[in-house]
């Protein structure tokens, strides 16, 4: 076995240009591969955090009517106790108790159709980072005559308001009365997504609450989960145990981008395999003009003795040790690659990442590459190469040894 | 004398694009332990054909090569191949040693595929290669050695496994004349001191004059079986 692979190994080095060659294009393959993957887990990774993280959380509870309804008055009920309760739960990071409903935000200039949405300040932190949302002003800092409110910056430019503007927020109260009132813009947030930032608004629960009639209103409960993973059991353990409860999870609230994961994760190693795929034949290519230049001295090997299944398995063995060198090289490579362009991100703003931004993604993107991927590919580069010498190696045995003996 | 190697009515025909060719016909030889055997003829007279028949590395047509009361035209493809690592040592016109192995490496070989002991392999590699005059050779490459050298390896190959014969194949027809006296000096030397059988096939006058039994074939059949005393 040792001799076999010594041989082997110095088999491969007998026309060193060659097997540089196919080195080099195991190499440039699995880092393009571990690129085009990267890049795409990266984007949607980004695009999750930014759309699920701190947006619309992993689970929400609403009551059901207030899906086709979004009023004030479909509020779940006792529902500060029952978040207060989810957050006792050991797999619930953070419950968020919310008041919710549409209506109209009104500038000086201008008014605009608003998502209203009251919120408690330090929990909302836990839940969505909105404090870190932040591109100007404060977080529910200010303790002035009118109250205050925190809207998205690209609302703020519709409707022509700065931080500090006073601004009128009209909506109905529980009971379906309209209800007027004046707030001063605190701050505004920015978010990847345009229709989420020219829509929402957010401001304390317990003013709003006050306002349509309600102390302890609250018409929704964002969760954290710690376990994401786990995200499917949980919506089915909740929906299981709140009946009259609309739950709903991330890829029920964000069905497209739950779809473009679920395909790419399916499909990544669709990508990563063609590309592999192509670089075996490539393999295989080397491999067999290595064999056909060796007729003559396979035919000797088996005409002292050398059993079929030995000199097979000496060509596969050529080919493995050549995979392991290339599919080596190109995963070290390509980790180093991914460090190397994550240290600033790769930035998409000249390549179309403005239009990347229409879509809720960030022009600035970052190379996700699990560690089980690199993983697969090393055990896919070996496993192809392996298929890839069957046809090489039997060409090398098929030969009868008189005749191996006899070509020149 | 113990005869090694017996043909009867032995036979090989191809088939050619015309017609059937007969390569051997009806061969009825016997070898002895020890004799040095030059089988000679013209081009396509079947010499070859001959020595892959009797060296397993191909099936005749008809007739029978007993070797050690062995029929080996009966045994299967893997018990041949064990036939030969066992029995039969080979040299090759082109010296055909691995490229990539050094010449100790190479004369191992065949020890290493019969799974013999490092030790004993080391020991009998090194003695082999002192008796064909390459003790400072042990670690080169073929590609470092010249004709003669290399050929001389193929020889100690062939006979480090103490085969029950050699079957060498036009061994000196590449070499330059002083390559191919040494080599038979060698391959002469062991014939004597260890009772090596050796069977060549040759068109070399120099090759001749050493046999002791020299053997014409003409299209595939004995012409012509003379010992001399040598």
């Amino acid at each position: 076995m040792k001799t076999l692979l010594k041989i082997s190994w110095r088999n491969i080095w007998r026309n060193r240009t060659r097997s540089l060659v196919i080195i080099l294009a195991i190499v440039l393959g699995l880092m393009g591969g571990i690129f085009s993957v990267g890049m795409r887990l990266g984007i949607e990774t980004q695009q999750f955090r930014e759309t699920v993280e701190t947006q619309i959380s992993h689970i929400q509870l609403h009551h059901p009517e207030f899906i086709a309804n979004p009023e004030a008055r479909f509020r779940i009920e006792n529902g500060l106790q029952l978040a207060a309760e989810m957050m006792e739960k050991p797999w619930v990071e953070v419950a968020s108790p919310r008041t919710v409903f549409d209506g109209m935000i009104a500038s000086a200039n201008m008014n605009a159709g608003v998502r209203i949405k009251g919120i408690d300040p330090e929990l909302e932190i836990l839940t969505t980072s909105l404090n870190e949302l932040l591109e100007e002003g404060t977080y529910f800092e200010e303790e002035g005559r009118l109250p205050t409110i925190i809207i998205g910056q690209r609302l703020a430019r519709d409707i022509k308001a700065e931080v500090g503007s006073r601004i009128v927020l009209t909506f109905q109260d529980i009971h379906g009365e309209i209800v007027s009132a004046s707030f001063r813009v605190e701050g505004f947030y920015s978010v990847a997504s345009p229709g989420f930032e020219e829509r929402t608004v957010f401001l304390k629960a317990d003013i709003l609450n006050n306002l349509i009639g309600d102390s302890n209103a609250v018409n929704e409960i964002a969760l954290l989960i710690h376990d994401l993973d786990q995200y499917r059991e949980k919506t089915a353990l909740l929906r299981e145990m709140h009946p009259d409860i609309e739950i709903r999870n991330w890829a029920d609230l964000a069905p497209s981008l739950y779809f473009s994961i679920e395909f790419l994760h399916q499909n990544m190693a669709w990508i990563v395999g063609i590309i592999i795929l192509g670089v075996s034949f490539g393999l295989l290519n080397t491999i067999l003009m290595s064999v056909l230049e060796r007729v003559n001295e396979l035919g000797v090997l088996m005409a002292i003795g050398m059993k079929r299944l030995k000199v097979f398995s000496m060509v596969v063995t050529e080919t493995t040790l050549l995979s392991i060198v290339g599919g080596s090289l190109g995963l070290l490579l390509s980790w180093i690659m991914v460090v190397l362009l994550n240290i600033n991100g790769i930035d998409m703003s000249g390549a179309g990442g403005e239009g990347l931004a229409e879509f809720g993604y960030s022009s600035l993107v970052f190379l996700e590459v699990p560690a089980s991927l690199y993983l697969d590919i090393g055990v896919m580069v070996v496993i192809f190469a392996i298929l890839a010498s069957v046809y090489p190696a039997w060409k090398a045995v098929r030969f009868a040894p008189a005749e191996a003996v006899r070509q020149e | 004398m113990k005869t090694v190697i017996k043909t009867s009515n032995l036979e090989k025909v191809y088939n050619g694009s015309v017609a059937p060719v007969r390569a051997v016909n009806n061969v009825n030889l016997e070898f002895q332990e020890g004799e040095f055997t030059a089988i000679v003829g013209p081009s396509g007279s079947g010499k070859t054909t001959f020595l892959n028949l009797i060296g397993g590395l191909d099936k005749p047509t008809g007739g029978q090569v007993i070797i050690d009361g062995t029929d080996i035209a009966s045994l299967k493809e893997s018990q041949l191949f064990d036939f030969r690592l066992k029995h039969i040592g080979f040299v090759f016109q082109s010296y055909n040693l691995i490229p990539v192995l050094t010449a100790k490496e190479n004369v191992s070989f065949i020890m290493l595929l019969q799974k013999q002991s490092k030790d004993a392999m080391e020991k009998r590699a090194k003695e082999m290669l002192e008796q064909v005059g390459l003790s400072d050779k042990l670690n080169s490459r073929p590609n470092q050695l010249s004709g003669g050298q290399q050929q001389r390896v193929a020889v100690a190959r062939a006979l480090a496994s103490k085969p029950k014969f050699v079957l060498a194949d036009e061994p000196t027809a590449n070499l330059d004349t002083e390559s191919a006296f040494n080599l038979l000096d060698i391959m002469s030397r062991l014939n004597k001191e260890e009772n090596i059988t050796l069977i060549f096939s040759t068109h070399d006058q120099r090759v001749i004059e050493r046999a002791s039994r020299v053997i014409t074939l003409v299209d595939g059949e004995v012409s012509k079986d003379e010992m001399f005393d040598r």
